[in-house]
């Protein structure tokens, strides 16, 4: 991150999501491939990795913009988003790009 | 200009709240050429801190125009003797002097102030104001804890020489680190962390505070009538009590994986409770792991000055504090600040998307050394020194000690340190709005 955080680098760190190997066979997709990742509050794609550590079930995107998009502002009180932890859907994206930061900036600044 | 190699020892290292204090750099001219002993993260802050720079901008029909540094001040200024309710935030990437002035703005401007604390350790706060503090310093781990844990916490990627500054290696009574020490991960996923330590315990995701319950009842005696716990079987758990009250110094670092998962600031208080609970065995405290490395200061900073830690308001003319009503990320989500004043931070980048959306309907000023995805979206941007590198300042520590930060080299021509444009500001604001 301290590379800047509007170039390629910052992108390839934060706009993915880990999952474990049975994860990508039930998907059909192979690992670097686009997946769309799903919540009540909205989806985003973005590059899915192998977690040779993961188990089912649970995944992982690092904190940044992209795992914003589909977080609930909502802080129960406390100041704070449920940062880590949130239930999602997680599908095969073929074809879709992942956003650069600024069109997910204007995806968070102008959608619904 | 003079191109000899300069050497500078003892640098400390401004990018986590690890602040690491043995750094050595050499310089070349205004060049920062090698940095020794500093872990990845800090060698790309040290020696990449050149590139990426912002320059004064203000927007005009929508594209960012450059101006001068006091135009851009002049324009701050503006928008925020207009505002109603500006909130000013960030600060945690910044040194200590530069938080009085932001203070002393919100306060002059009747606004908000709150720090990135908010969305960190912000529960870590709430669960100490009602529990109370088991602290320690991170010298008494090294010389003496015989059993470290890492909740929700994965140093090896967050803070990189934590573990080999602190735990693996030798202290005054803990000979051998790899023998008479024991690292224990507790974590929802197998991380790097929880692959090199002694013990890694696997607990459901949401469910520590189910976890922090058990092991409570488990070491005040209670026996449990459930076959597991948050995955974990009723036999670890057994084993885990046993290893915790056998422990002579133990220290608990835990991190965002406790504080921003389900259960939030109940999680801290539970575990503060659990501590103070295995305290009647042996010596434990606990210690959050700051990300940013001053985000300890941003606390103590405005708790000497506000009275509060974070999420303080202005609007009466004397400082509130309301965590959930006050905190940045509700107080956008709601839609009420009309302004922003963030230095030192990204929130654009780390808020939900609500609070963004909002941060581009009204005027941000955006004081930042680099660009970043808040200064796509600031109304104005100005240019700061980076602390710690290009200024001097004073930070804090994640264990509460105060370090002075040093200058090792000067700021791109024409560029102030943070607390020098919040003065200007300041002085500015003072004379417009008295
Ligand atoms: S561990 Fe943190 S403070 Fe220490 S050198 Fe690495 S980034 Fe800097």
């Amino acid at each position: 991150m301290e590379l800047g955080k509007l170039n390629q680098e910052y992108i390839d760190a934060v706009a993915i999501c880990e999952i474990d190997k049975s994860t990508f066979a039930a998907l059909g997709v192979e690992e670097g491939d686009p997946v769309r990742i799903e919540t009540v509050l909205g989806s985003v794609v973005v590059r899915s990795s192998l977690d040779r550590r993961a188990e089912p079930g649970v995944a992982f995107i690092p904190c940044g913009p992209y795992a914003n998009v589909i977080l609930d502002s909502d802080t129960l009180e406390s100041g704070m988003p449920g940062y880590k932890t949130m239930d999602a859907k997680i599908l095969p994206a073929k074809g879709e790009s992942i956003l650069t930061t600024e069109e997910l900036l204007k995806t968070m600044t102008e959608g619904v | 200009m003079n191109q000899e190699t300069q050497v500078f020892d003892h640098i400390i290292c401004p990018f986590c709240g690890c602040l690491c204090d043995d750094i050595r750099l050499e310089v070349q001219g205004n060049k920062i050429t090698k940095n020794e002993l500093g872990c990845a993260i800090s060698k790309a802050k040290f020696l990449s801190h050149h590139e990426d720079r912002i320059s004064p901008t203000i927007r005009r029909n929508g594209t960012h125009v450059e101006v001068s540094l006091y135009e851009a001040i002049g324009r701050a200024v503006e928008i925020l003797a207009s505002a109603k309710r500006p909130l000013v935030y960030g600060l945690s990437s910044t040194e200590n002097d530069a938080h009085r002035e932001a203070y002393k703005i919100a306060e002059t401007t009747g606004g908000v102030v709150d720090n990135t604390s908010s969305v960190c350790h912000g529960p870590t706060i709430l669960g100490v104001q009602e529990s109370g503090e088991a602290a320690g310093s991170l010298a008494e781990v090294k010389h003496r804890a015989d059993t470290v844990i890492y909740w929700g916490s994965n140093p090896q990627f967050a803070h990189p020489r934590h573990i080999s500054r602190y735990v693996r290696v030798q202290g005054e009574y803990i000979k051998d680190p790899k023998a008479d020490r024991k690292i224990w991960v507790f974590d929802i996923r197998k991380t790097i962390t929880a692959n090199m330590a002694d013990e890694f315990v696997k607990i459901e995701p949401g469910k520590d505070l189910e976890f922090i319950g058990a092991l409570r009842a488990l070491v005040r005696g209670h026996p449990l009538d459930f076959e597991e716990v948050a995955g974990v079987s009723a036999r670890q758990l057994a084993e885990i009590v046993e290893a915790l009250k056998a422990t002579k110094y133990g220290i608990l670092f835990f991190g965002l994986g406790l504080t921003q998962s389900t259960g939030r600031h109940r999680n801290i208080d539970a575990a503060i409770r659990l501590v103070q609970d295995l305290n009647s065995f042996g010596k434990w405290n606990m210690m959050p792991m700051r990300g940013h490395f001053n985000v300890a200061g941003a606390n103590k900073t405005s708790t000497w000055q506000t009275g509060y830690p974070f999420a303080v308001d202005y609007a009466r003319g004397y400082p509130r504090y309301q965590p959930g009503e006050y905190t940045s990320v509700d107080v956008l989500a709601r839609g009420e600040a009309d302004a922003m004043l963030n230095i030192a931070a990204d929130p654009a980048a780390h808020f939900p998307r609500q609070a963004v959306k909002h941060m581009s309907t009204i005027p941000v000023i955006n004081i930042d050394p680099k660009r970043n995805m808040t200064s796509l979206i600031a109304e104005v941007n100005i240019p700061a020194a980076l602390a710690g590198i290009e200024c001097d300042g004073a930070a804090v520590r994640m264990d509460g000690l105060p370090l002075y930060l040093k200058k090792v080299i000067d700021p791109p021509d024409g560029v102030l340190p943070d607390r020098d444009v919040l003065r200007m500001i300041h002085d500015k604001l003072k004379k417009e709005v008295g």
